[in-house]
């Protein structure tokens, strides 16, 4: 029995390993880089890997840092949804002195602290996407979940001239993202009396959770005209719902998020299961060149609000060749 | 302890009655106790004796009758009830948390307090160090209950009633698990008690004891009051007629005359097992069982008679030892294999290691022999009919194969247990303590059943801590003592020493002579 | 063949002196197979429920399809949970080893085109992989399973996510001219919602989840209740050591049920992916609880050693109607965490054995009626 033991221990051992490795991480020791040129660290804490949209944020943050020669990202820290875990990960980024500090916030509140506390550090904070309730940060660059709630409420609008039955699928309902997609689309939809939001549920961003929800509302409603979903996964799942029971073509589908990846909104507005989705900018771009300018010395904006682009059949090829990020980071 | 008692009443149980679902365990029972007696409650396992205790410790909260504790009608229906009116019980299972001091054990939900409602453990601790001494035990009352050995852990038991000023205490089968001198012991406090006026009701099968401890006895038979004697000029033979309700002839159906002239079925030689938590060791251990031989394994608690039936069943690994069996060599595995090779166990304690007690007898009964009746799937028609044979064979006492093994009384479990046994139709039985804990009735069809199993040619070895039990049933006795053998009897003395008690309690207790020899050994 | 075992009973019995009606003695033996009665009870309550409220739109095959095959994945996840709890043990890891099933299908099948009759036994073989790791962290490392399936949950959804890089993968793949590849329609069958298989047999027919659900379901009450394997786990979980002493090798049936537990937890993976059409890195999150809940609301008890595979499956069905019915009522989400929460409370109160017995005790003592035998079922 024990000699069955030990070559198993080494097997998860070396299986572990081999995953540590895999992420390629460069070491975080790296102050001065070579050529005695003063290289600029950046640490970056991200609220959640494990969702598409903040997975494809990292990706984009990457490979505009490796655009800068000087500019060094250290290994992004995931905060796994937790906003405890998220504040010792800012403080690790304060004790390493970083030049520049990225976060996203997990939840205003906590993050608070934390993000003072760099302030008081004299380390440059970019907040990404969340806010947080002090003034004691750089830059602030994030997308207006308001604003593009209200683009999808046009959107539907537009697509039911003569009003129509809408349902709406909503991420997790304390999410702040939730809250503003909500409401934007509401606001907009106002527009038209005869359009009625007949039934809403929370989907937990999830695209399995919205498709039982989605055959519950096929068997209840004999007509619905649109569905409105907050990200594309929801939208997608309750277009696989319809398709099964071949109501999709009655049905129009609009999405948020827009990702270039195979999987995502783009994609499923190309091949027409999306009537529409609004692109969330992921920010990365502009936070790479934020924090460029930052460590150079010059001066960046307080607040740099992103606006969306409506993804519609006609300019989804050439929006997803725009950001597609696979071919451009290796892993 | 025998004089007539004619001091005041405080138990009066009138008409209790008690159902379970399918089960009329109790109706119309009667009891009576007055303070400073010894009453004892007897009774075949099954016949009510527990569900009787539990009604007055408040564990079943209903019941039908009147419970009168001190001439006062006492509703008991919860533990506290029965706190409140002074009655205490030590259950057979001994109630007790392991890895807690023995002052913590004995005031467990009520610890005393301090001013500031703290515990008070020095206040705990002292009054636990005078209840101790007042058992005579000499024990630290920071001591974990672990550490004590169950003799010790029976008194602090009591030490736990004392402690809740009890006037009623009842005792299940205190002396199941101790031996001689600790049972002695148990007695002086039991004396001391009832000369503080304190009322003992005690359970028990050895009528031995009985004699030696009652005042009076009360008779049970299948959940029915049948009478109550004063033990003084009642005999044993009359209580056994009142248990079993037909005169017992010969307790041991085994007729004279030593068996067992088949061939050697088992044969070691120098086994030996290394010590480990709770397992004594064992030292060289040489024996053979024939063929329709019964050998009995004495020796007292800790001797390692139950190492040496679990390592012959492959329970533990010797460290040494060579097995044969029927000639060809065995070398202990597995149970799985043991069974394989015609060994089969009936274990020292049912409930824990042999019975599922949640399941139904059929699966319990055809559990090890489960492979006879198994092609892709199990036969259930051919296992049913097997173990339906057993279970009219062993007259299990059972509402059907379906009935839940647990419901069942302790004599009917240990039938079960047989029953899965004889089911892999084994060579060779090693039983331990085949008859503890079970009434008078089924301990002699169990022994009737290993006559005739040792007619039929299957070799037996047989553990048991009643010696005349032993000497009766024995062809042979090897007798243990610290994981050496010190002794060897036989029924026939042409063969060498016959067995008697004292003999075989001397070689028992041959502790020095064991020690000498390790430190010749050494 | 029960017509003769009935009579040996009658037999036995009689000759023990109790004489139960033929009809109660049938009636308990098969209980056993078929589970709690309270079960049932339960699912009439939700069934009338959905009637009552939505009628024809509750009560329609669409809807029921749907309603099953929206908890399939974690239907098929609870009757290996099912199999470890009834050894005495847990399995938290399932969820996870759905999410790597599902992640590993989509990966085979985007990546390396490979059909589903090559990808289905490769994601079961993972599964088991990590459910032997289970086995033998319970038995040779001597863990206690919960911790040993917690950690596994973890290590599992690591990799997936590391696998995966964090982003999902879509199992719809497309060729130039815009239609899925046959594989990809293959695997996208497995799980897409819709009438696509037994059409005709079972009216307009269901789609695979719930088909594998109902076959898997059989399967494994067939071997729990017809095989030595099956009695031997009962036994283990009732009691270890009686068990082991009766020949029965605790080690191996321990492994077995977690590899099987893993087995079938990978093979619920690509269903999961077709279900949703893609694999997402935090696919099955928290589906393992999902899972122990309808084994739990099937009467399977967390100390071992009783429970049905049927009785998990009526819990199953118990909790996704409940949610459908719910959903057709536009029930809040919070009040729906609410009652699924009180649902299983009541089902682990209602399931104590002799639990009428003793409630209805009180009620005997008001009227004075002597207690009836044996209602305890």
């Amino acid at each position: 029995m024990k000699s069955l033991i030990r070559p198993l221990v080494a097997v998860v051992a070396v299986v572990t390993l081999a995953a540590g490795c895999a992420s390629k991480a460069p070491s975080a020791s790296g102050g001065s880089g070579a050529g005695g040129k003063k290289q600029f660290v950046v640490g970056y804490s991200q609220s959640n890997n494990a969702e598409p949209y903040r997975a494809q944020l990292n990706l984009q943050l990457e490979y505009f840092m490796k655009q800068h020669p000087d500019m060094k990202l250290l290994p992004i820290a995931d905060a796994h949804q937790s906003s405890a875990t998220q504040v010792s990960q800012v403080q690790n980024f304060i004790q390493q002195k970083v030049d520049v500090l990225i976060v996203s916030p997990n939840e205003p509140a906590p993050l608070t602290a934390a993000v003072q506390q760099a302030c008081q550090a004299k380390i440059p904070v970019i907040i990404l996407d969340r806010s947080v309730n002090t003034d004691c940060y750089t830059s602030f660059i994030g997308g207006d979940n308001y604003e593009i709630g209200k683009l999808a409420g046009q959107e539907a609008v537009k697509q039911l001239p003569n009003g129509g039955n809408v349902v709406e699928l909503r991420g997790i309902m304390s999410d702040q993202p939730q809250i503003d997609r909500d409401k934007g689309f509401r606001d907009a939809v106002k527009a038209n009396p005869k359009i009625k939001i007949v039934a809403d549920r929370e989907a937990k961003w999830l695209k399995d959770s919205a498709v039982p929800i989605m055959q519950q509302w096929l068997s209840k409603y004999p007509k619905i005209d649109l569905v409105y979903g907050h990200n594309d996964p929801m939208t997608l799942g309750a277009y696989l719902a319809a398709k099964a029971q071949h109501r999709e073509s009655q049905i129009k589908f609009i999405g948020i998020d827009g990702l270039a990846i195979p999987d995502g909104g783009i994609r499923a507005v190309q091949l027409g299961e999306l009537t529409s989705t609004f692109v969330y900018p992921t920010c990365a771009k502009e936070a790479a060149d934020t924090a460029y300018a930052i460590a150079h010395g010059q001066q960046v904006g307080k607040k740099q609000v992103l606006h969306t682009t409506q993804v519609t059949k006609e300019n989804a090829a050439q929006l997803y060749k725009q950001y597609d990020m696979s071919g451009k980071i290796s892993g | 302890m025998t004089q007539p008692v004619t001091r005041e009443v405080v138990l009066r149980m009138r008409g209790i009655g008690k159902s379970f679902p399918g089960v009329r365990a109790l109706s119309g029972v009667d009891l009576t106790v007055h303070a400073g007696e010894v009453a004892a409650l007897l009774g075949e396992n099954g016949a009510g004796k527990s569900t009787l205790m539990n009604v007055l410790a408040g564990v079943h909260g209903d019941y039908d009758g009147v419970i009168e504790v001190g001439g006062d009608e006492a509703a008991i229906h919860s533990p506290k009830d029965a706190a409140r009116h002074g009655i205490a019980m030590i259950h057979q299972e001994l109630n007790l948390v392991p890895d807690l001091s023995i002052a913590d054990n004995i005031f467990l939900g009520r610890e005393p307090r301090t001013r500031w409602g703290t515990r008070d453990r020095s206040a705990a601790h002292a009054r636990t160090a005078e209840l101790l001494a007042g058992l005579g035990l000499r024990l630290s009352p920071r001591r974990l209950v672990r550490s004590c050995r169950i003799a010790e852990q029976q008194l602090i038991e009591v030490a736990k009633a004392l402690s809740n000023n009890v006037r009623i205490l009842v005792m299940d089968e205190p002396t199941s698990a101790l031996a001689d001198a600790e049972v002695q012991r148990l007695f002086e406090v039991i004396r001391d008690l009832t000369g503080r006026g304190v009322a003992v009701i005690y359970i028990s099968h050895r009528l031995e004891e009985l004699e030696e401890i009652a005042d009076s006895v009360t008779v049970l038979r299948d959940g029915a009051y049948i009478g109550r004697r004063d033990m003084a000029g009642t005999t044993r033979a009359e209580l056994i007629q009142m248990m079993v309700g037909r005169p017992l002839g010969d307790l041991f159906p085994r007729e004279s005359g030593e068996h067992g002239g088949g061939d050697v079925r088992l044969r070691v030689e120098g086994l030996s097992l290394r010590a480990e938590a709770g397992r004594t060791a064992l030292h060289d251990v040489d024996l053979t069982v024939r063929a329709g031989e019964i050998v009995g394994l004495a020796g007292l608690m800790g001797a390692g008679r139950t190492e040496v039936l679990e390592t012959l069943y492959g329970a533990h690994r010797p460290s040494a030892g060579r097995i044969e069996l029927d000639g060809r060599p065995y070398r202990p595995r597995s149970p799985r294999y043991a069974i394989r090779r015609g060994l089969a166990l009936v274990a020292e304690d049912r409930k824990a290691q042999s019975l599922v007690l949640g399941n139904t007898v059929a699966f319990n009964a055809s559990l090890a022999a489960l492979g006879r009746y198994t092609r892709l799937f199990v036969d259930r028609r051919r296992e049913r009919a097997a173990v339906a044979g057993q279970v009219r064979d062993l007259r299990v006492k059972t509402p059907g194969l379906n009935a839940t093994v647990r419901n069942l009384s302790g004599g009917n479990q240990q039938k079960v247990v047989l029953a899965k046994c004889l089911l892999t139709e084994p060579a060779l039985l090693l039983m331990d303590e085949p008859t503890r804990g079970i009434d008078v009735g089924a301990k002699a069809e169990i022994h009737a059943l290993m006559s005739r199993l040792a007619a039929n040619g299957t070799a037996l070895l047989v553990v048991s801590s009643e010696l005349p039990e032993l000497i009766a049933m024995c062809d042979r006795i090897l007798v243990l003592c610290e994981g050496r053998l010190t002794g060897e009897f036989h029924r026939d003395p042409a063969h060498g020493p016959p067995a008697n008690q004292e003999d075989i309690l001397a070689a028992a207790m041959a502790r020095q002579a064991v020690l000498d020899q390790e430190t010749a050994d050494a | 063949m029960p017509d003769q075992t009935a009579t040996e009973e009658e037999t036995v019995a009689a000759e023990t002196g109790g004489s139960p009606p033929r009809l109660r003695t049938r009636m308990r033996r098969l209980l056993p197979v078929l589970g709690s009665l309270q079960g049932y009870i339960g699912l009439i309550l939700v069934i009338v429920l959905g009637l009552a409220t939505k009628g024809e739109v509750f009560w329609n095959q669409t809807n029921l399809t749907n309603a099953v095959g929206a908890f399939a994945s974690r239907g098929i996840l609870a009757v290996g949970v099912t199999l470890v709890i009834l050894t005495g043990g847990i399995d938290l890891s399932v969820g996870s080893i759905l999410g790597i099933g599902s992640m590993v299908s989509a990966m085979m099948l985007v990546h390396h085109n490979m059909t589903p009759w090559e990808i289905v036994p490769i994601c079961m073989l993972v599964g088991a992989f990590f459910g032997l790791c289970n086995g033998v962290g319970t038995t040779w490392l001597r863990i206690q399973s919960f911790v040993m399936t917690l950690a596994m949950l973890s290590v599992v959804r690591g990799l997936d996510r590391q696998y995966s890089n964090n982003v999902s993968v879509g199992t719809q793949v497309v060729n130039d001219q815009g239609h899925l590849t046959p594989h990809s329609a293959q695997f996208q069958d497995l799980g897409t919602p819709g009438h696509n298989v037994l059409t005709g047999v079972l009216g307009q027919g269901v789609y695979y989840p719930v088909l594998a659900l109902v076959v898997v379901c059989v399967v494994f009450q067939l071997i729990l209740s017809k095989t030595r394997f099956g009695r031997h786990v009962y036994a283990v979980g009732g009691n270890a050591t009686a068990a082991r002493l009766s020949g029965v090798n605790v080690t191996a049936v321990t492994i077995t049920v977690f590899v099987l537990s893993g087995l079938l937890a990978g093979f619920a993976g690509p269903i999961d992916a077709a279900y949703s059409a893609s694999a997402d890195p935090l696919a099955g999150t928290s589906y393992e609880l999902d899972a122990i809940a309808a084994a739990v609301i099937g009467g399977t008890s967390l100390a071992g050693g009783r429970g049905t595979i049927v009785g998990t499956f009526v819990g199953a069905l118990i909790l996704t109607l409940l949610d459908n019915v719910l959903g057709l009522n536009a029930v809040s989400d919070n009040w729906q965490l609410v009652i699924k929460g009180l649902i299983v409370v009541a089902a682990v109160v209602l399931q104590r054995p002799g639990f009428f017995a003793a409630a209805l005790t009180p009620v005997r003592r008001l009227i004075g009626s002597s207690p009836r035998e044996g209602d305890e079922k």
